[in-house]
Formats: structure tokens, C-alpha cells, sequence
């Protein structure tokens, strides 16, 4: 055997090593990039593929005559299916609520065939070599492999060129080492023609996703960054945008904040437990803005509810958060629950024509920072709102900072207040907001704090809601004009006080 | 529209005829070669804009100038009352009329639609106006406007003796932008970068105003009212519609060109017209006759709908709604023997003719129709004294808007120097949040000729051609718009508005013609006022039904 040989199969064996590793690497980052908590995502990742490579080498003993014809093509399907495995597992995973499912079956798939291919290869050397040397050679090389790997791909290959083109340069390798040894042993195979088109065919094909994935590309460097953007959509309304960093997702509507997933809880337990805890025997509650589910979450805690109206204007929100397996943990798959209707409509259109009455109403809309928003937060929007209300109702309105954007905070105030509702505000502190603030509004004469709370919150008590409902002298009240519809103080008010901050 | 272009043929006569027909030659014929040149070359800019133009009726033009053979009347019917056209001021007459439960009338009108000016159209995206836009809230003393605004809710209440008004029509926040110096600035009196002399010519004009709105002349009278009529005769004011705005602002020291550019906007925007061919009395009256006070909005608050004006029409009309018959056209009217009003109309829908014979006739409709109609009767009317002037309207479809520097979109958006007064945002009353679609109504007085030079060129220009004149102007506003609009509806108003020319509003020619003949005929429209707007046009309606009231001895004074 020639010396040239002997060195270009020992090289295939070390490049089969190094990649398989790497596609099981590629695999566990996915995972834990797309799912959160990586200790879990990378052993279940690992096992997974461990025990699939286990199945292929048991397979291996199937394969009898012309194993070097099928080793070839065999790295060839390693090649692509590895290649394109990453891209594939992004383009789904916005869609499907089996991400799972495809992401365990591509991991099986890729163990299952890269634990054919040192069988395979030992087999094929096994007439040119001493046993002994053999076995020794190629355990050297796979593990020199592995180490390889393992340094090189967060080092080199993560940061510079990302996960969908790594898979990519990983499966052309693999189809590289079928070509070799397809060209080293055309003597002794058939159709070597036929073999040697389709390596320049997946070449190719690799080579393209390689160049072309560049949206994919971009899409999957970002997650190299600290803040990962794992989800991002342009609706006809909004551009969503879902972050994650660590275990912590962020949702971004138009660039702005709406809720972090370490203390939304805080703003949403505020949201909506000093009101509903307050109605005892409050059976219908109406949620506006909210697409996200979470504060329907809150309100869902209360078994005598008995049905949610959930009006949101955007089909693209609500669908994402009835569908994506983390923020449905998040929302304990809130809207999923047979209580709950979710309405796709615009709030000020819907309520205008609603008839319904409502013992609680959460209205919970991006801050006034437009004029399109600002009518949301009008006396006449607040008419229908009460309007809407059943006799002993309560609703209670999302309002900015008091802190920030203390004549903000007031005018929704004042704006309620002179559509003839009693106002109740509070405030609390979301460490990603800040302080927040909140007003409920009723018809009725008094408002009587709750004195206990349903189980399982983290953040309201009974001492904390005295707190909450002190205003410090720095958000103490201050005279504001009423939000309309043809004099928008709020929108002009929320411009001045948050561009001081911003 | 081929036959367009021969519309006005006829009106012309006499003195400038040589003139005239000079220029509207020399317009017409290069209006005509740049069309050719643009069908040998033609570009492709505008291959995602669809759309056509549109106008009133052609037909009845061809009628009134004899154009067209009509079939002898073959039936006769008796009417009491008859009005004749269906805008603002016949529909106000009309329901004037059944208020004080006087219901033996009909109203005819040549279109398919009521509304003349305050006509709209709509289309998947909106509802949009195609003249008339917007009416300011009512000055406090002008009682029969403030009920017909109680009765159809725009209106809603009293509170501390001031009326509050329906605040989904008050046009919503925010509502004036104006693009000056490289910046869309807030309001359209022009601020951004005005250098400090100029900025207090335009305060001291505005103190100027203020004085006017409370002057009263030596009869106790406003100064300046709505309607017109109920203004001082005091010649200290009526002696300045005897010199053009710009004279009057020469003369009181008036000279910041940006101040100038405001005002001339302003008249144009109201008459059609520029401060040199408006008398300085209806330049003033603009500014100074509206006081409207309101409960819940800032005084002279603008009152709006995506439909504009049409909204009005509707509410006039619903009530007089079986009493109206669309699509008959009054093509000739004369006294009978026994006094009694012989009226000429053709079916333009069913192709006949009829005769109605009626009692009294209030003709709503403008004055060069009725020279047309009126032929056989004398009324010593000096036709040649009132001029139209012709108003362009694109409404725009377009998907978004590209990003601009400073205020973000208005009702009401005007470029500072452009030959438009801008477009207004047909959507603004929207409640719901837009997915950014959306109708702009584009509004272009065709002021830079005399009017009859600017008539004749509208009618010839070609749809290519008007989005010559368009786009430039709006690529200024919103560089890349091109790529946003999808459809463009062009409406030609061949005679849009009466202009309240020098000596019109106050001389003996306005005041011929609002006079009735033989007591049964009588006379209601905006340019028997001499300023085309809404409230004018409503107290036209009023003022003719009383006349038809104490006619039949039914007058109950309201
Ligand atoms: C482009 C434009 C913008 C405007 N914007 C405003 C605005 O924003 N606010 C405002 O207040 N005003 C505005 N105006 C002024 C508007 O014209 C008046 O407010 C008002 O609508 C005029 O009503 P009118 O009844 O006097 O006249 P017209 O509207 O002229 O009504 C006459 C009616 O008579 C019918 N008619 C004519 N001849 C005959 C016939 N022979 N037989 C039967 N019927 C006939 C016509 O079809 C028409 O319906 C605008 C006008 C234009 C052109």
C-alpha cells in the first residue's frame, strides 16, 4: 500500500471524526439557543445522538458487497443532511409547534449515519492493515478529531462564520472525503461516473447554501451576540422582535420594550391582581392590547372566571404566542384555554360596536408615543370603556411611568376621571421598566383593598398593594388637560418626558 | 370627456374675445403637443398608478348649450314648490322647507348623487372627499346652523351655555403641517426658520385680525358675519371690497414674502383664486367672520369627515329623501300666461322629457346654468360679472407614506411655494389603527390663467399629464412617494367655486341677481354669496325657503 493512500484514508477518517462531532455540536447550540436552558437541550442533544450513532454501527453489519460504493454514499447523505440541517431547523422554527419533533429526528437521523461511517471505513481498511495498527489508527484519529472539533467550533467556526454556514463548510468536507475516496479507489468500484456527479452535484448544492444562506446567515450570527434575536416578524401593524439572553426572553414591539420574561410577572401581577382580587364574583373579563397572554395568565388564576375576550389588533401576535413552545410556558399556554376567545380587531372599532358588559377590563396598550396609539387613551375611548362596563366593573389602564413621565401618568388620570369614573392609581417597580404605573377606574363609590390574594404570586401581597398605592413626592399628582381625540396632550406630553430619558 | 374641450365655446363673447382665444390657443395647443411628444415617448414611470379623470356630468353641458336634441316634453305634471339642484343650498332649502312642515315640493337634480361640490367617492381603502372638505364649528349666534347641527349629532349637548361638539368629528390631533424650509413644521402660518422681521409681520397681522373679528360698524353689525348678508354696511369695511387683497395688504404695510405666501394660500385655498384677483374684504372675511366657540375644542375648530362635506349632503338629504329625483336635468323655464312657472326637464337615466308646471321654483343651481335656463326670462343679470374659477382633485391611494424630518402626518399637509394647497388625509376620523394605506386628496386651483384659459386647458390635459403636474410636486413633499401610490382618481371641477372678485361681493351685479322675478322665482346658491362654503350655501337654502314660504302666506318665522 502506498504511502499516499495510507495518509489520504487516515485524513478521511479525521475529517468523518471532526464533522460528526460538529454536527452533533451544531445540533445541542441549536437546541439551547431556540429552547433555553442549555444543560438540558445539550445532554438530551448529546444522548440522543450518541444512541442514534449506536444504532448505525449496529447497522453497519448489514452492508456486504461494495461497501467503498457505499460508504461514498453514504457520506454524501452525511454531507447533506448535516449541511443543511441548521437551516432547516431555523426556517421551522417560527412555525412549527413540533419544532421538537424535527429537531430529534434530524439528530437521530445525522447520529444514525455518522455511526455507520467509521464501520464502514474500518472495514474498508481492514484488508490493507495490521488489526492491531488499525484499530489503533483510527481511534488516534477519531479522537484527534474530536478534539479538534471541540476547540475549533467556538473558537473559529461559531464566531466567524455561524452556525448555518459552519453546517454548510461541515457537510462539504463530508462530501470532500466521498470524492477523494471515490477518486483513490475508481479501480475498484462501480459506477463511478454516477458517484462522482452526485459529489459534485451536493458540492455544489452546499456550496450555494453556503453563499446564498446569507439571510439565514446574518439570522444565526446575531445569535453569537449577547442579546440573540430568536424571533423576528413585520406584521401589517408591527414588527415583532423576540430576544434571548440566557434564560431571559424580551419582546420587542417597533423596538420597544414590552416585557422581559425575569419580571414580567411583576407588571403583570400589578396589572391585574389589585382589580380582579377586589371582584369576588367576577365571571366575564375583557383583555385589550395583550396579544402576548400574559396578563390573561394572571386573570386565569381566578376559577370563577368564566370567559376572557381577548382583543388584539395583530393576527402575527396572538398567533406567535399560541404557537411558540417557550412563550407558551411562558403564558401557560393562556390562550390555548377554552375560557379564552381572542379577538383580532382594532380595540377603538370593536368596543364602538360592543355590547357585552364586562366585570373586569385590563386595557393594556403600547405607550401613547403616536398619535395612531394616543386615541387609546382619549376621553372618548375611555366613554366606550366605561360604556362597556358592567354595574360594580372595575377596568384598570396601563399608563407609563409616573416616575419618568409623571403629566403623562396624571393625564390618563385626569382623562378618566372626566368621563365620570373614580380613579384608583398605583405604581410599581419593574426593574426592566423601571417604575411603572396603573390606574383603575370604577363607577363605584369605593374601591376596597383586597386583603388576601389568589396563591402562587410572587410579587403582590397585602403590604406591598399600601405601598403601591402611595405616591411618593417625586410622582406626586400634577394638573393635567384631558387626552381627546382633536387635542392629544398625552402623545405631546409622553414625547417630552421620555425624550429627557431616552 | 372628448367633448369636453368645447365646453365653454359658447360663454365666450365680446370684449378679450381676441385675447381669449390667443391664449387659450397657445395653453390648449402646447398642452396638446406635449401630449404628443409623450405618446412618441412615453415613460414608464407611472406603470404601478391606475386610475382616470373624472368630473360632473358631461352631458348636461351639451344639453344647456343646445348641444344635444332633446325629445319634446310628453307628459305634464303639477308641483307646488320645485326646487331645482341638489347641493348644499337646495338641499338646505329643502329641509328647510319640511321643518316648518311645508312638504309640497320636489327637488330635482341632473346627477345621479345629491351634494354638487360636496360630491365624494370611496374606494376599499376610504371614503373621500371630491371638493368640499371640512365646515369650522358654527359661530355662536348663527341659530338655524347650530340646530341642523344639534339634529344630525355633531352637535351633542350645551355646557355653560357653549354647544360641545360630537368629538369623533372634530378633526383629530394632529391637524396642520406645513413643509417649510427643509422641515415639516407644526400649523400652516409659516414659523420654522422665518427670520424675525418676517415673523412679526405675520403677528402683526394676526392682532390686525383679532381687532376684526370684534369690529362692528356703525349699524351694530359684525363687521365681517356668516352669512355674508348679516354683515355692517358701514362703507369703512364694504369700501374694501372695492380694492383686490393684495392692494389692501401693499397699502397697510404688508410686505413679508412669507406672510404674503400665506395669505395667498389661504385665498386660494378658500376662493380658488390669488390675493390679487380677490377683493381685500373676502380676504378678510376669511379670517375674520369665523368666532365658533365650543365647549370641548378650540375656537374655530374644524369639524370633518373621510367623505368631507358629503357627510352633510347625507344628513340634508335623509330627511327630504323621497321628495328628491336625481338624474333630471332643468333645461328651460319660463312664466306662463297665468303666471305660473313652466319648467323643462329631460330624464337623462330614461332618455324623455317633461314639462312641470309649478307654482314657485327656488333655482339652487349656479348662475351660468341658469343664463343657460333662464334665456327667456329677464333679470337684468350681468352674467359676465362672475367667474368660476377650476379646481383640480387627485385622490391618492398610496400603501404608506416614506419617512419624513420634523411633524409626522396631518389632516391638512401643505408644501410652502407649491402651485397645490396640499392634500388633506381622507382617513383621519379613522378610529382603527391603519396597516398605513391610505387616500390623500390632493387639491390643485387652477389659478394661473384667468379662469376660462384654465378651464379649457384642464379639459385638455391628459391623465399622463396631470400626473405631470402632480408627482413632481409631491416627490418634493415626500421624496419616494412615487413608489407608495397605487391609484390616482382625478376630478376636474370645470367651474368649482364663485370668486369673490373685486367689487362682486358688494356691487350692484350680486345684488341683481339674488333678486326674484315675479315673486314664484327664486334664486339660492353659493355664488349668489360670493364666497363658496358651506354655511353660505345653507343660508342660500334658508333664505329662498322663507321666500317660497311667506310666498304661500305660510310663513311661520322660526
Ligand atoms: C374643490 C372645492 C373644494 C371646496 N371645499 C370646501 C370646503 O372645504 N368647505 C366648504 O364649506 N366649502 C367648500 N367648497 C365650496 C362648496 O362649493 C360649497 O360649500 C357648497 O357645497 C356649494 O353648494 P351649492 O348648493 O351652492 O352649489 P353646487 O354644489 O354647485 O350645487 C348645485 C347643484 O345643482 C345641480 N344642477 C346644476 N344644474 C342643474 C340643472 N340644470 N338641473 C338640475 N340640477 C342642476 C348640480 O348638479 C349641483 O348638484 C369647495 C368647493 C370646491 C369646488
Amino acid at each position: 500500500m502506498n504511502k499516499k493512500l495510507h495518509a489520504l484514508l487516515l485524513l478521511s477518517v479525521f475529517v468523518v471524526a471532526t464533522c460528526g462531532l460538529i454536527y452533533e455540536l451544531i445540533a445541542g447550540t441549536l437546541a439551547s439557543y431556540l429552547l433555553g436552558d442549555s444543560v438540558t437541550q445539550f445532554s438530551t442533544i448529546i444522548g440522543a445522538y450518541l444512541f442514534s450513532m449506536g444504532i448505525g454501527s449496529w447497522i453497519s453489519k448489514y452492508f456486504d458487497k461494495n461497501i467503498i460504493s457505499w460508504f461514498i454514499q453514504l457520506e454524501l447523505l452525511v454531507g447533506l443532511v448535516g449541511g443543511t440541517s441548521s437551516t432547516i431547523l431555523f426556517l421551522v422554527f417560527e412555525s412549527a409547534a413540533s419544532f421538537r419533533i424535527i429537531l430529534y429526528s434530524l439528530v437521530g437521523l445525522t447520529g444514525i449515519l455518522v455511526g455507520l461511517e467509521i464501520p464502514l471505513l474500518m472495514r474498508i481498511l481492514k484488508d490493507r492493515y495490521e488489526f492491531k495498527d488499525l484499530v489503533s489508527n483510527i481511534f488516534t484519529f477519531d479522537y484527534i478529531g474530536a478534539l479538534l472539533a471541540s476547540i475549533i467550533f467556538p473558537l473559529l467556526l461559531i464566531p466567524y462564520l455561524g452556525l448555518v454556514k459552519t453546517s454548510y463548510m461541515v457537510g462539504m468536507l463530508n462530501v470532500a472525503v466521498a470524492l477523494i475516496v471515490c477518486f483513490n479507489f475508481r479501480k475498484e468500484i462501480k459506477a463511478v461516473a454516477y458517484l462522482q456527479t452526485s459529489g459534485i452535484i451536493c458540492i455544489l448544492l452546499l456550496l450555494a447554501g453556503f453563499v446564498y444562506a446569507n439571510a439565514i446567515t446574518n439570522f444565526s450570527e446575531s445569535l453569537t451576540y449577547n442579546e440573540t434575536i430568536i424571533y423576528s416578524k413585520s406584521t401589517p401593524y408591527q414588527r415583532i422582535i423576540l430576544t434571548k439572553k440566557g434564560k431571559v426572553l424580551r419582546l420587542f414591539l417597533n423596538g420597544n420594550l414590552q416585557f422581559s420574561s425575569d419580571d414580567e410577572y411583576r407588571y403583570h401581577e400589578a396589572l391585574v391582581h389589585p382589580g380582579l382580587q377586589a371582584l369576588p364574583n367576577a365571571q366575564n373579563v375583557l383583555v385589550m392590547g395583550g396579544g402576548d397572554g400574559l396578563a390573561v395568565r394572571e386573570i386565569l388564576k381566578y376559577p370563577n372566571i368564566k370567559s376572557v375576550t381577548l382583543v388584539d389588533l395583530d393576527k402575527g401576535m396572538t398567533g406567535l404566542f399560541k404557537s411558540n413552545p417557550a412563550l407558551l410556558a411562558l403564558n401557560k399556554n393562556s390562550l390555548l384555554s377554552p375560557k379564552v376567545k381572542v379577538v383580532n380587531a382594532d380595540a377603538f372599532s370593536w368596543l364602538r360596536a360592543d355590547k357585552q358588559k364586562f366585570d373586569f377590563m385590563v386595557i393594556d396598550f403600547p405607550d401613547p408615543s403616536n398619535y395612531s396609539v394616543g386615541k387609546l387613551y382619549t376621553n372618548s375611548f375611555y366613554k366606550l370603556a366605561k360604556g362597556a362596563l358592567a354595574p360594580g366593573g372595575i377596568m384598570v389602564v396601563q399608563s407609563t411611568s409616573p416616575y419618568v413621565a409623571p403629566k403623562s401618568f396624571w393625564t390618563v388620570d385626569t382623562t378618566l376621571r372626566s368621563v365620570g369614573l373614580r380613579t384608583i392609581p398605583y405604581h410599581n417597580n419593574v426593574p426592566s421598566f423601571g417604575e411603572w404605573g396603573y390606574i383603575m377606574a370604577t363607577e363605584n363609590p369605593s374601591y376596597k383593598k383586597p386583603d388576601h390574594f389568589v396563591p402562587e404570586l410572587r410579587f403582590i401581597t397585602k403590604e406591598s398593594l399600601d405601598l403601591m398605592f402611595y405616591f411618593p413626592k417625586d410622582m406626586a399628582k400634577v394638573k393635567t388637560d384631558v387626552n381627546k381625540l382633536n387635542n392629544q396632550v398625552l402623545v405631546k406630553y409622553f414625547e417630552d418626558e421620555w425624550s429627557t430619558v431616552l | 370627456m372628448s367633448g369636453r374641450r368645447f365646453y365653454n365655446g359658447g360663454f365666450v363673447k365680446g370684449i378679450g374675445r381676441r385675447s381669449f382665444l390667443l391664449k387659450a390657443g397657445l395653453v390648449t395647443g402646447g398642452i396638446f403637443l406635449s401630449g404628443c411628444l409623450r405618446k412618441i415617448k412615453p415613460n414608464t414611470t407611472y406603470k404601478n398608478i391606475s386610475g382616470s379623470i373624472k368630473g360632473p356630468n358631461a352631458k348636461a353641458g351639451h344639453i344647456l348649450r343646445d348641444k344635444l336634441p332633446l325629445p319634446a316634453p310628453a307628459t305634464t305634471r303639477k308641483v307646488k314648490t320645485l326646487i331645482v339642484g341638489g347641493g348644499i343650498s337646495g338641499l338646505s332649502a329643502a329641509w328647510h322647507l319640511q321643518k316648518q312642515g311645508y312638504n309640497d315640493f320636489e327637488l330635482l337634480e341632473l346627477e345621479n348623487h345629491t351634494g354638487g361640490n360636496a360630491h365624494y367617492g370611496s374606494n376599499s381603502t376610504s371614503a373621500y372627499p371630491l371638493g368640499a372638505h371640512y365646515v369650522t364649528i358654527a359661530n355662536n349666534e348663527d341659530t338655524p346652523l347650530i340646530n341642523f347641527y344639534r339634529e344630525c349629532g355633531i352637535i351633542t349637548g350645551f355646557e355653560n351655555g357653549l354647544p360641545v361638539y360630537n368629538e369623533y368629528y372634530l378633526c383629530f390631533d394632529p391637524e396642520e403641517r406645513l413643509l417649510i424650509n427643509g422641515q415639516w413644521q407644526e400649523g400652516l402660518v409659516p414659523d420654522f426658520g422665518l427670520p424675525a422681521a418676517d415673523k412679526a409681520q405675520v403677528k402683526k397681522f394676526f392682532v390686525l385680525i383679532e381687532e376684526l373679528k370684534k369690529a362692528k360698524g356703525n349699524d351694530g353689525k359684525h363687521a365681517f358675519d356668516i352669512p355674508l348678508d348679516n354683515s355692517s354696511a358701514d362703507e369703512k369695511y364694504r369700501s374694501l371690497d372695492k380694492i383686490s387683497f393684495a392692494e389692501y395688504l401693499k397699502q397697510q404695510g404688508f410686505h413679508s414674502a412669507y406672510l404674503l405666501w400665506y395669505l395667498n394660500y389661504c385665498c386660494k385655498d378658500d376662493y380658488g383664486q390669488q390675493i390679487q384677483k380677490v377683493s381685500a374684504w373676502a380676504g378678510l372675511h376669511y379670517f375674520a367672520s369665523r368666532r365658533g366657540k365650543a365647549a370641548n375644542a378650540e375656537p374655530n375648530a374644524v369639524l370633518t369627515w373621510p367623505e368631507g362635506n358629503g357627510w352633510l349632503t347625507k344628513q340634508l338629504a335623509a330627511s327630504v329623501a323621497p321628495r328628491i329625483i336625481k338624474n333630471n336635468i332643468c333645461y328651460s323655464l319660463s312664466h306662463q300666461s297665468d303666471g305660473k312657472l313652466a319648467v323643462q326637464v329631460y330624464d337623462i337615466a330614461k332618455g324623455t322629457s317633461a314639462t312641470i308646471i309649478a307654482d314657485n321654483v327656488i333655482m339652487a343651481t349656479p348662475q351660468f346654468v341658469n343664463k343657460k335656463i333662464l334665456k327667456d326670462v329677464n333679470r337684468g343679470v350681468n352674467y359676465d360679472a362672475m367667474h368660476y374659477s377650476p379646481w383640480f382633485i387627485a385622490n391618492i391611494t398610496v400603501k404608506g407614506l416614506p419617512q419624513s424630518k420634523g411633524a409626522g402626518l396631518c389632516w391638512d399637509n401643505v408644501a410652502y411655494n407649491t402651485p397645490s394647497v396640499g392634500y388633506v388625509n381622507a382617513g383621519q376620523q379613522a378610529i382603527s389603527m391603519t396597516n398605513g394605506k391610505r387616500v390623500l386628496t390632493w387639491y390643485l386651483p387652477l389659478c394661473d390663467h384667468e379662469p376660462r384659459v384654465a378651464r379649457l386647458a384642464a379639459y385638455t390635459r391628459t391623465y399622463e399629464q396631470w400626473l405631470d403636474m402632480m408627482m413632481p410636486e409631491l416627490e418634493f413633499m415626500h421624496p419616494g412617494i412615487s413608489d407608495f401610490i397605487e391609484h390616482v382618481e382625478c376630478w376636474i371641477w370645470g367651474h368649482g367655486m364663485i370668486s369673490p372678485a373685486v367689487n362682486y361681493i358688494w356691487g350692484a351685479d350680486r345684488q341683481a341677481a339674488k333678486q326674484p322675478i315675479n315673486n314664484n322665482l327664486f334664486f339660492a346658491h353659493t355664488d349668489l354669496s360670493g364666497i363658496s362654503i358651506f354655511e353660505e350655501a345653507f343660508h342660500q337654502g334658508l333664505r329662498a325657503a322663507e321666500q317660497v314660504l311667506a310666498y304661500n302666506g305660510k310663513h311661520a318665522n322660526a
